[in-house]
Parts: C-alpha cells; structure tokens; sequence
C-alpha cells in the first residue's frame, strides 16, 4: 500500500515554523508517513536534522498569509505561500492530503480553489471533533466554513457529517441532530424548520437538539449553519475557561482550600486534558476534492501530528469520495 | 466550453460570455443553468456568497486568460458586481481592455 504524504503548512500558525516542523517530524517517526513541508526553505530546512530523515522534503514557497490577513483576497494575491501551495501539491497528486495551523479562512479558501469542491456539493462545511467526557467524541458541523446556509446545505452537511463519523467514531449509524432551540420539529427559524423536514428522511436523525446537548453523549453529529456553528463553539470555548477560572479561583480562597487544591490540582489538571485542543486532531474541512485538515493557531507539535494522523485516516478512507457517493446517493 | 474552442470562433462577444459565466456559475452553486439569466441578482436570486463569486472568477481567469493574454479580474470590483449581467458587461469590457493593450 502506498505511503500517505501530507503536504504541511510550515508557515502556518502562532508557534510556526518550529512547532510545525517538530510535529511533522513526529508525524514521520510514529505514524509512518512521508510530509512536505511546505514554506521558505531557509527557514524550514535548518530546523531539520541533517541529513533530513527519510520521508522529509521541503517545498519551498516564498509568501506567507498571515492570521489577520483577509483570507480570500490574501489567497487570490499570494499565489505562491504556503498554505496555496499545500492544496495545489494535493491538487496535482504530490501530495495525499494538506494540514495547515494557519489562517482558517485562507485554508479553506485555499482548499476549495484548488482542490474544487466535491461533484453535487453545493458548499464546503468545517467538521470538529468535540470531547464528550467518558464518552466517544461528538462532532459538530459547520463550525465556520459556509454561513448563509440554505435548508439543503445543512442537508448536505449532515449527509456529511454522518460519512465523517463513521470513519472518524467508527460509527455505524450516528446519531444526527439538527441544533435549534427546542427539541420539538416546530422550533427554530424557517431554516431550522425546513431543514428538519428534509432531515427526517435520513438515517440516524435523531431531531432537534440544544446547545446545552453540545459535548454530551445524546447525539454523535450536531448539524448547523457555519454561523451559529461558530458562534457555539466558542461560546463553549468561553464557558469552559471562565468555569476553569472559577474552580481554580477556589483554592486560592483560604489556607484550607489551598491545601485541598494541593491534592486536587493534579487531578484536576488531568481531568482538564479531555479539552487539550492539542489532542483533538484538527478540523476537517469536507466537500472539497481532497483531504485538508485545519488544526487551531496555537498547535504545538503534538497537535500537528494529532492533525496528520486524523489527514492519514481521512485519505485512508478516501473521506472524499465517501462525500461525493452519499451525496449523490442522496439525489 | 473549452477554451480553444473560443479562439476558433474569433472575439467573444456578451453572448458568448454569457453562456460561460452560465455554464460555470450553475455548475459552482448546482443549480439549473436557466436561472442564471442576465438581470439574475447573485445574492438574492442566486445565493451566491463571495467565496462562490471567486471561484467564478478563478475560472473565468483561467479560461478567458488562455484567450487574452493576461485577463485578471480585480477582487476590489467584485463589490460592484450585483447581477449577472453586470458580470458580463465587466468581463467583455476587460477583454476589450486586453485587445487595446495587447
């Protein structure tokens, strides 16, 4: 069977370069992939090993876009960074699959311009894995990529989603629910209302679900428009921090607290890894004609191999084609 | 329509824009190409969100650009561009710029 090469952003990200060749090289020695890194070859090659391990190339590539640039203008004017020039290599078959821990939009500007989208997609969506304590993951879908969405695009981003759970939970039939503001069909906006409609037809709906069914273990895939899919992602982001804060701000109130939290911390602390982003393995960016994977700015090197096996799987299940066929299926 | 197939049949006029932006654009947002019609609004009658728009002209680059050398089309004039008729006309005006300079 053919080696996996991903094609990775090197530029791409807060703590890029370093992280992001650290995590590559990682990538190549645990999961037993071949990357390109791609970026400015005089500040990529010298953080390499000399000589470079084998399964290693750099692809040099002289633009960078940054965090703040606007993505689609940046894509179309800065034809030669990194992040374009990761999703041309898929594109022209270098490369199996990109990651990029760069500017999310120009990602997936990139992704769609590039690789094109999926033959009967109307519009790409951005899938994240969510913890659910105790629990397999959930996802939720879309989380940002397309946001006046239409009754049939949320169709397509469940069909979607369901594909992606199934290679991603190893699910056999997940459950779907279409996030509203009740559970009863009748709630939510027109769109919300039609969607359901359309949604009753597919296997696994489960009906509407509320953001507080979000990193619960009711429902597996969490269907919505990429607004609203953005706007709860980090609002949990939000609650989650300020109710860390909290607890922590705890044993810091009297000489007994703290001598309590001296023993809980740890515990505490470990608890707190089923939310590490590191570990989550990036976002999917799905409906495009090629794996593209979006891990979040901050990536260390953990969360660029975490990133790259979840790239590895996706081409190993030929996620793309999965997309197109369930699609089509759907007429 | 291939672009080579656009050279033998000599300048391309609104009509023959047209039809491309017609076969491109039903293609990017799958829809029926009867709807892309020339007074057909991109937002309101077609859903056409900015991203679909780029990838039209990234197309239209791409195609018309074998045919006259250098055809780009600025990200800023997008703005401007509300039906697809507006689209036509800016694209013919384009290629005439092209042919002046050329």
């Amino acid at each position: 069977m053919k080696t996996c090469t991903v094609a990775i952003d090197a530029m791409g990200g807060d703590r890029a370069p370093g992280e992001i060749v650290a995590g590559a090289l990682r990538a190549v020695d645990e999961l037993g992939v071949r990357v390109t890194l791609v970026g400015r070859q005089e500040e990529v090659a010298p953080l390499l090993p000399s000589p470079a391990p084998e399964g290693v190339s750099v692809l040099d590539a002289r633009d960078v876009i940054a965090m703040d640039d606007e993505p689609v203008s940046a894509v179309r004017k800065k034809k030669d960074s990194s992040v374009v020039r990761c999703a041309q290599a898929v594109r022209d078959g270098a490369a199996d699959a990109m990651v990029s821990a760069g500017n999310t939009g120009a990602a997936m500007a990139s992704a769609l311009l590039r690789m094109g989208r999926v033959k009967g997609v109307v519009r790409p969506a951005i899938a994240v894995v969510l913890p659910v304590p105790g629990h397999h993951p959930q996802i939720l879908i879309d989380a940002g990529a397309s946001t006046d969405a239409s009754p049939e695009w949320l169709f397509q981003f469940a069909l979607m989603g369901r594909e992606y759970a199934q290679v991603r939970l190893a699910l056999d039939e997940p459950r779907i629910g279409l996030l509203s503001i009740g559970e009863e069909p009748g709630k939510g906006d027109e769109l919300r209302k039609h969607a359901h409609t359309l949604l009753s037809e597919l296997p696994g709906f489960v009906g509407n679900v509320e953001g507080r069914d979000f990193m619960h273990p009711e429902v597996d895939v969490v269907v919505t428009d990429g607004f609203t899919g953005n706007v709860a992602l980090k609002t949990a982001e939000g609650a989650l921090r300020s109710l860390a804060s909290v607890v922590f701000g705890v044993f810091e109130s009297s000489p007994e607290a703290k001598a309590a939290g001296e023993v809980v911390i740890p515990k505490l602390l470990e608890a707190a890894e089923t939310y590490d982003p590191d570990l989550t393995g990036g976002a999917v960016l799905l409906g495009v004609g090629g794996v593209c994977v979006i891990s979040h700015g901050a990536s260390s090197s953990l969360a660029i191999l975490k990133a790259v096996g979840v790239a590895a799987d996706c081409v190993a299940a030929d996620v793309p084609t999965r997309v197109r066929e369930a699609v089509a299926g759907a007429g | 329509m291939p672009a080579e197939t656009h050279l033998e049949r000599g300048p391309l006029g609104p009509d023959d824009v047209l039809a491309i932006i017609r076969e491109q654009l039903s293609e990017i947002l799958e829809i029926d190409d009867s709807r892309v019609v020339r007074e057909a609004r991109f937002s309101e009658d077609l859903a056409a969100d900015s991203l679909a728009l780029i990838e039209l002209v990234e197309v239209l680059e791409q195609e018309l650009g074998e045919r006259t050398v250098g055809f780009s089309v600025d990200d800023e004039d997008l703005a401007d561009l509300k039906t697809v008729g507006d689209a036509v006309d800016y694209v013919v005006s384009r290629l005439d710029a092209g042919k002046m300079s050329a």
